[in-house]
C-alpha cells in the first residue's frame, strides 16, 4: 500500500464492482475511449487511467475494472483496500445484480471501514427499460437506505455515463480536500477511528 | 509527426507469462505497419501484439517479472508511454492448475538412476500451520520483495521471514485460524519433543516395518552362513578380489582394443585427410593426359604449400614422386609448346602451365635436373620456324605442281586461276593468320603474361618479325613480279618459280591485280596489328612494286588494244574542230579513259598506308611518263599503219595526165570522187586515207595530245608533259615523212609530166607559133589542172593540209619549169611571148602557195627566156595573159582563196 506519491495532477482510484456482465466494463470502455463493446469477455483484474479536467482543476482518474463472476471473490478484498472510490454497478434487467449490490456494499463497508466513502449506485442499461426487472423505486429506496446516489445510466447510449465518473471523482476530491484540512487541524480525530 | 503513444488502459492488468492483454489507450499507430515496438515489463511483445486499432492492441506477456510499463512505439508517434502498470508474476503450476503456457509435468530430476531420491520434500509442501490451503489462492497484490528486502517466503531458507510467508500464503486466513495453526505448529513441536513412547505411538507403522525388515535381513544372513560358512566375508572379499582382477582385465583388453581402433581412425583419417596428396602422382598424370594442365598446375602448387616443408618421410616421398611426375609433364609440355600447328590461345595455356610448373620447381633439386627453358621463347621461335616453313612448303608445293601443269597440259582453262595466283592467296593466307598469332605471342610475352623468370629479347623478336615479313614478301615477289628482274634476288633467297612459258606468263599477267588484292588484305591484316613500321614498311614496299606492276601491265595491255584500234578506222572525219581527223583519237581516249579507271581502281587508288605512286621524280612518274609515251607511239604507229598502203590495197593509180595517155586514163573518179566524207571508208582510196592520217597526225599535234595530258591530270595524275612532248615530237616526225610521201606521191607525177607535155607534137621553143588566140601551153594548162584536182582531194578531207602540201608541190613544179626553161637553147619571138605568158599565169595562179624558193624559181624561169622579151613582147605577153587568166577564171579562183 505504499504506493509513491505521484507528481502532477492529484490521482483518484475508482473501483467498479457489481456482478457479472452488468457492464462495469462496458461503462469503463464507453468512459475512457467513448467505445461501446457488444460482445461479452469477463473481466479479470483491468486498470485504466486518465487525465480529466475536473471543475477547472485537471485530475487523474485510475479505474479498476474487477471480476464480476463470485470466482474471483477472494482476491477482491486486495482491490477494494485500495480504492478511493467505488461504483456499484448492476443491471436494471437483471434483478439477481441489484440484490448482489448489497454484498458488494457490506463488503467494501468491511475493507474500508468507512461508512461514508465515495459510493455510486448505478443501474446500467436503462436503454433497456422495456426489459427493466428492476423498479425504479425500489433501486431509490437502497440508495436512501445507503445514503448514496442513485443513477441510471447507458453504457450504449452513454448516457449519464460521465456523470457518474465526475459525480464520484468529485465526491473522492471534496473528501480529499477535508482530510487535508483535518490533518491541519489534527486536535480531533476522525469520527471513523471512533467507531473502531 | 503524429503525438506520442500513451497507454492508458490494461486489461488484465497482471498474469502470468503469456496473458493475453487488451492494450488501450490513444496514438497507438495508424496501421499494423506503424506499430514497431511493444514492451511489457520490459520484455519484448511485438511479435504477439495484434493491432486493432490507434486505441487498441492485443499482445501476449513475456517472461518477465514484476511490475511495469507498457511501453508502445509507433513510426509515427515514437517512444510512448504508459499510464497505467501490468504486473507480471510466476505461478507454481500444478497439475490442476490452468495455465496459459505449457509445463513440463513430469518432475525431471526426481528419479536419478530408477531410485527414490532421499530428499525429505514433506517439509516445504507441508504446510506447518496446518491449515487447508483452499480459498489461499488470493494473491497479495503488492510485490513481497519490495516490502522484505532482505527476506524470502521459503521455509527452509536461513532469511525465512514469517510476516513474507504468512502474506504469501494466509492472506485471507481470518486472525482465528491463525491461532488455531499456531496452536498446531505448537502441537507439533510439542509432539516431537515428547518421550519415545508416544514417538513410537505416533510412528507405530514405521517401527514394525522396520522390525520386519531387520527380521528379513537376520534369515538371509543366517542363509548366507549356511552357504558359505562362518567367514562369508573372505568369500565375499575374494569375489570380489576376482571380480576387480578380471574387470581390470576386460577393461585392459577394452583399452587395447580402443587404442587399436583410436590408431586405426586416426591413419584412416589421415589418409583420407591428405588423399589429396596420395592420389597427385596418378591424378597429374591422368590431368595431364586429358590436357588440363591448368589444374595440374593448381594441384601442384596446393600440394607445395601444403606440403613442401613437411619433415614426414611418407610426404616426402610422395611429393618427390609428383616432382618425378612433374618433370615428365614439363618435358611433355615443352614438346607441346613447340609443335605446331596449334592455336595460339593453345599456346598460351600451355607456356603458362609451363612457366608456372618451372617456377614451382626452381631452386629445388629436382627442378635442377631440367634446365630452366623459357617456353615463351621457344615457342615464338617455334612459330618462326613454322611460318617460314609454311611458306617454304606451299611455295615447293605450288611450283611443283606449277611446273607439273607446265609440262603436261598446254591448253588451259583461261577462268581458272594459274598456280602463281593460288600460291598468292594461299601464302597471303597464311601470313594473315599466322603473322598474327606470332605477333600477339610475341607481344604476349614481352607484356610478361608469358615471360618466365628470364629476361626478354626484344631485338630478336623483332628481327625475326622482320625477317618473316621478308620472307613472305620475297616469295611474292618471287610470283608476282614476273617480269622483274630477278636474278638478284632468286641468288639471295635460292628460290626460283619454274620458268613458264610466255604463254603462262601471259596468261598470268591479267591475274595480277587479283594477287595485288590478296597482298593488300594480307597487308590490312598485318597494319591491325600494331607491328612496328619498318616492318610494314617491308610490305608496302612490295605492294607499291605490285602497284606499279600492276599499272605497267594494264597500260601494256592497254598498248596492245591501242595496236589493233586501227581495224576499228571507220575513216569517218567526224572531230569537229578539225576537219579531216577521223574517229581513231577518240578511239584512243576511250580506251585511255577506261585503263585510267581501271587503273585507278586496280591499283593506283593508295589505300591505308600505302604510298603515293606519283611522287615527283618517282618511279611511278617515270612508269607512267614510259607507259604512256609507248602507248602514244604505239598510237602513232596504228595511224602510220594505216596511212602506208598494205600489200593487198590497189596500187596507186597515177592518172595524172590525160595527154600522156596512160593505161588507166579512164578512171578520173579518184581526183573528183574523193570530195565528201559521206563517201564512207570503204570509198576512201589510199591517197585519202593518207590525207585522214596526216589530218589525224596534225590533230594529234595540235590539240589532241594536250587533251589527253587533261585527262590524266583529271585522274590525278601530274601532267606527262614530257611523253606528250615526246609524243608530238614522233607524231610531228612521222606527219613530215608522211607528208613528204605524199607530196612526192602526188608531185613526182605532177611535175614529171611538165616536160613531155611540154614538147608533145614535137613542140620546139624556137619555132614561131600562134599566139593570137591567147591560149596556154597545153603543159601548163594541164599543170594548173592537175593542182586543181591534188587541191580538191585535199580540201574535201582537211583544208588545213592544203598549204603544207601544195607549197612544195608548187616549190617543184617551178623548180622544174626553172629547169625546162634554161635547157631551152634559142626561143622565137611568139615562143617567148608564150612562155613568158604560160610561167607568169602559173607564178601569178600559184602566188598563195608559192614560198620563197617557189618565187625564185618562178624568177628564174622567166629570166632563162633568151633573148629577153623587148617591149612589144611584153605588152603581147600581158595581153594573152590578160585574155587567158580571163578564160580561166575559175581554175585561178581556187587558188585564190588564201585561208580557205
Amino acid at each position: 500500500m505504499s504506493k509513491k506519491p505521484t507528481a502532477g495532477p492529484a490521482l483518484h482510484k475508482v473501483i467498479m464492482v457489481g456482478s457479472g456482465g452488468v457492464g462495469k466494463s462496458a461503462l469503463t470502455l464507453q468512459f475512457m475511449y467513448d467505445e461501446f463493446v457488444e460482445d461479452y469477455e469477463p473481466t479479470k483484474a483491468d486498470s485504466y487511467r486518465k487525465k480529466v479536467v475536473l471543475d477547472g482543476e485537471e485530475v487523474q482518474i485510475d479505474i479498476l475494472d474487477t471480476a464480476g463472476q463470485e470466482d474471483y471473490a477472494a482476491i477482491r478484498d486486495n482491490y477494494f483496500r485500495s480504492g478511493e472510490g467505488f461504483l456499484c454497478v448492476f443491471s436494471i434487467t437483471d434483478d439477481e445484480s441489484f440484490q448482489a449490490t448489497q454484498e458488494f456494499r457490506e463488503q467494501i463497508l468491511r475493507v474500508k471501514n468507512d461508512e461514508s466513502i465515495p459510493f455510486l449506485l448505478v443501474g446500467n442499461k436503462c436503454d433497456l427499460n422495456d426489459k427493466r426487472k428492476v423498479p425504479l423505486n425500489e433501486c431509490q429506496v437502497r440508495a436512501q437506505q445507503w445514503s448514496v446516489p442513485y443513477v441510471e445510466t447507458s453504457a450504449k447510449t452513454r448516457e449519464n455515463v460521465d456523470k457518474v465518473f465526475f459525480d464520484l471523482i468529485r465526491d473522492i476530491s471534496s473528501r480529499k480536500k477535508q482530510r487535508q484540512m483535518d490533518v491541519k487541524e489534527p486536535a480531533k480525530p476522525s469520527p471513523c477511528c471512533q467507531l473502531l | 509527426m503524429a503525438p506520442q503513444p500513451v497507454v492508458t488502459g490494461l486489461s488484465p492488468k497482471e498474469g502470468p507469462p503469456g496473458t493475453r492483454v487488451i492494450i488501450r489507450g490513444e496514438f497507438l499507430g495508424c496501421r499494423a505497419q506503424d506499430l514497431i515496438g511493444l514492451k511489457i515489463c520490459g520484455s519484448d511483445c511485438l511479435l504477439s501484439a495484434e493491432w486493432k486499432s490507434p486505441n487498441k492492441i492485443i499482445a501476449r506477456t513475456g517472461p518477465a517479472k514484476g511490475k511495469g510499463d507498457i511501453i508502445v512505439t509507433t513510426i509515427s508517434g515514437g517512444v510512448g508511454t504508459s499510464t497505467v502498470q501490468f504486473r507480471a508474476y510466476h505461478e507454481t503450476i500444478g497439475p490442476l492448475k490452468e495455465s496459459a503456457v505449457w509445463i513440463e509435468e513430469s518432475p525431471s530430476q526426481n528419479f536419478a538412476w530408477g531410485r527414490r531420491t532421499l530428499t525429505q520434500s514433506g517439509l516445504t509442501q507441508e504446510d506447518p500451520l496446518g491449515l487447508s490451503i483452499e480459498g489461499n489462492e488470493q494473491k497479495i497484490p503488492e510485490d513481497l520483495r519490495d516490502l522484505f528486502p532482505d527476506a524470502c517466503g521459503d521455509l527452509s531458507q536461513e532469511n525465512f521471514s514469517p510476516a513474507w510467508f504468512l502474506l504469501e500464503n494466509h492472506l485471507a486466513t481470518s486472525f482465528e485460524d491463525l491461532k488455531a495453526g499456531l496452536s498446531y505448529l505448537k502441537r507439533k513441536v510439542e509432539s516431537q519433543k515428547e518421550g519415545q513412547l508416544s514417538f513410537l505411538k505416533s510412528n507405530a507403522g514405521s517401527v514394525i516395518d522396520q522390525l520386519d525388515t531387520l527380521m528379513n535381513i537376520r534369515d538371509k544372513f543366517q542363509e548366507d552362513v549356511k552357504l558359505y560358512g562362518k567367514e562369508p566375508f573372505q568369500v565375499l572379499e575374494q569375489s570380489i578380489e576376482n571380480s576387480i582382477s578380471e574387470s581390470q582385465k576386460i577393461f585392459n583388453d577394452v583399452l587395447v582394443r580402443k587404442e587399436k581402433a583410436d590408431s586405426t581412425r586416426s591413419v584412416l583419417f589421415a589418409l583420407s585427410r591428405h588423399k589429396f596428396l596420395f592420389c597427385l602422382p596418378n591424378s597429374v598424370d591422368r590431368r595431364a593426359k586429358a590436357g588440363e594442365y591448368d589444374i595440374v598446375v593448381n594441384d601442384y602448387s596446393r600440394a607445395k604449400n601444403l606440403f613442401g616443408k613437411t619433415e614426414l618421410a611418407i610426404f616426402r616421398q610422395v611429393l618427390e614422386e609428383v616432382d618425378q611426375r612433374i618433370l615428365l609433364i614439363r618435358r611433355q609440355l615443352h614438346e607441346k609448346v613447340v609443335k605446331m600447328p596449334q592455336s595460339v590461345e593453345q599456346q598460351k595455356k600451355l607456356i603458362k602451365a609451363l612457366t608456372s610448373l618451372e617456377m614451382q620447381q626452381s631452386g629445388t633439386a629436382i627442378g635442377d635436373r631440367l634446365r630452366n627453358t623459357d617456353p615463351a621463347w621457344d615457342a615464338i621461335e617455334a612459330r618462326a620456324k613454322y611460318l617460314e616453313s609454311t611458306f617454304r612448303q606451299t611455295f615447293d608445293q605450288y611450283a611443283t605442281k606449277d611446273a607439273a601443269t607446265q609440262e603436261k597440259a598446254k591448253s588451259r582453262d583461261p577462268n581458272q586461276p594459274p598456280n602463281r595466283v593460288n600460291f598468292c592467296e594461299e601464302l597471303c593466307d597464311i601470313a594473315a593468320s599466322q603473322l598474327p598469332d606470332l605477333w600477339r605471342l610475341g607481344q604476349l610475352y614481352f607484356t610478361g603474361e608469358l615471360r618466365g623468370p628470364h629476361d626478354p629479347k626484344p631485338g630478336d623478336f623483332k628481327r625475326m618479325v622482320l625477317t618473316a615479313i621478308e620472307k613472305f614478301c620475297i616469295y611474292l615477289r618471287l610470283t608476282i613480279l614476273i617480269a622483274a628482274d630477278q636474278r638478284a634476288l632468286r641468288q639471295s633467297s635460292g628460290l626460283s618459280w619454274p620458268i613458264g612459258s610466255s604463254s603462262a606468263t601471259h596468261h598470268f599477267l591479267p591475274w595480277i591485280p587479283q594477287c595485288l588484292r590478296y597482298t593488300r588484305i594480307a597487308y590490312a591484316t598485318l597494319i591491325g596489328l600494331d607491328l612496328p613500321s619498318d616492318a610494314l614498311d617491308i610490305i608496302q614496299k612490295l605492294i607499291d612494286e605490285v602497284r606499279l606492276f600492276c599499272f605497267s601491265i594494264i597500260f601494256k595491255r592497254a598498248t596492245d588494244r591501242c595496236k589493233k584500234l586501227g581495224a576499228q578506222e571507220t575513216w569517218e572525219t567526224t572531230v569537229e574542230d578539225y576537219p579531216g581527223a577521223t574517229q581513231l583519237p577518240a578511239a584512243l581516249e576511250a580506251l585511255l579513259v577506261e585503263t585510267l579507271e581501271e587503273v585507278q581502281s586496280v591499283c593506283m587508288q593508295p589505300e591505308v598506308r600505302e604510298g603515293n605512286l606519283l611522287e615527283p621524280h618517282s618511279d611511278g612518274q617515270r612508269e607512267v611518263t614510259q607507259r604512256l609515251q609507248e602507248l602514244l607511239s604505239t598510237f602513232s604507229g596504228v595511224i602510220a599503219e594505216l596511212a602506208y598502203p598494205s600489200h593487198d590495197d590497189e596500187t596507186p593509180t597515177h592518172n595524172v595526165s590525160q595527154l600522156l595517155g596512160f593505161p588507166n586514163a579512164q578512171q578520173p573518179e579518184s581526183v573528183s570522187g574523193g570530195g565528201s566524207g559521206s563517201g564512207g571508208g570503204a570509198a576512201l582510196n589510199w591517197e585519202q586515207r593518207m590525207l585522214c592520217c596526216l589530218a589525224n597526225y596534225a590533230y594529234c599535234n595540235k590539240s589532241f595530245f594536250a587533251h589527253i595530258g587533261d585527262i590524266f591530270v583529271r585522274h590525278g595524275y601530274p601532267l606527262p608533259t614530257l611523253a606528250i612532248e615526246t609524243a608530238r615530237y614522233n607524231a610531228n616526225q612521222l606527219f613530215t615523212n608522211l607528208l613528204e610521201e605524199y607530196v612526192e606521191h602526188k608531185g613526182d607525177p605532177l611535175v614529171g609530166t611538165i616536160e613531155p607535155s611540154m614538147y608533145l607534137g614535137r613542140f620546139q621553143w624556137d619555132h614561131e607559133m600562134e599566139i593570137g588566140l591567147g591560149q596556154l601551153r597545153p603543159y601548163a594548162h594541164e599543170c594548173l589542172d592537175n593542182l586543181v584536182g591534188v587541191y580538191s582531194e585535199i580540201y574535201s578531207i582537211s583544208p588545213a593540209l592544203l598549204r603544207p602540201i601544195l607549197e612544195s608541190i608548187v616549190q617543184t613544179i617551178s623548180e622544174e619549169l626553172a629547169r625546162l626553161m634554161s635547157c631551152v637553147q634559142h626561143f622565137s619571138y611568139t615562143g617567148a611571148i608564150q612562155a613568158h605568158v604560160d610561167i607568169r599565169l602559173l607564178r601569178d595562179g600559184l602566188e598563195n602557195y608559192a614560198n620563197e624558193t617557189a618565187k625564185n624559181y618562178f624568177m628564174e624561169a622567166l629570166e632563162a627566156i633568151s633573148p629577153p622579151l623587148n617591149g612589144e613582147q611584153k605588152r603581147k605577153a600581158d595581153e594573152i595573159l590578160e585574155r587567158v587568166k580571163r578564160n580561166m577564171r575559175l581554175q585561178l579562183l581556187c587558188f585564190a582563196v588564201k585561208e580557205p
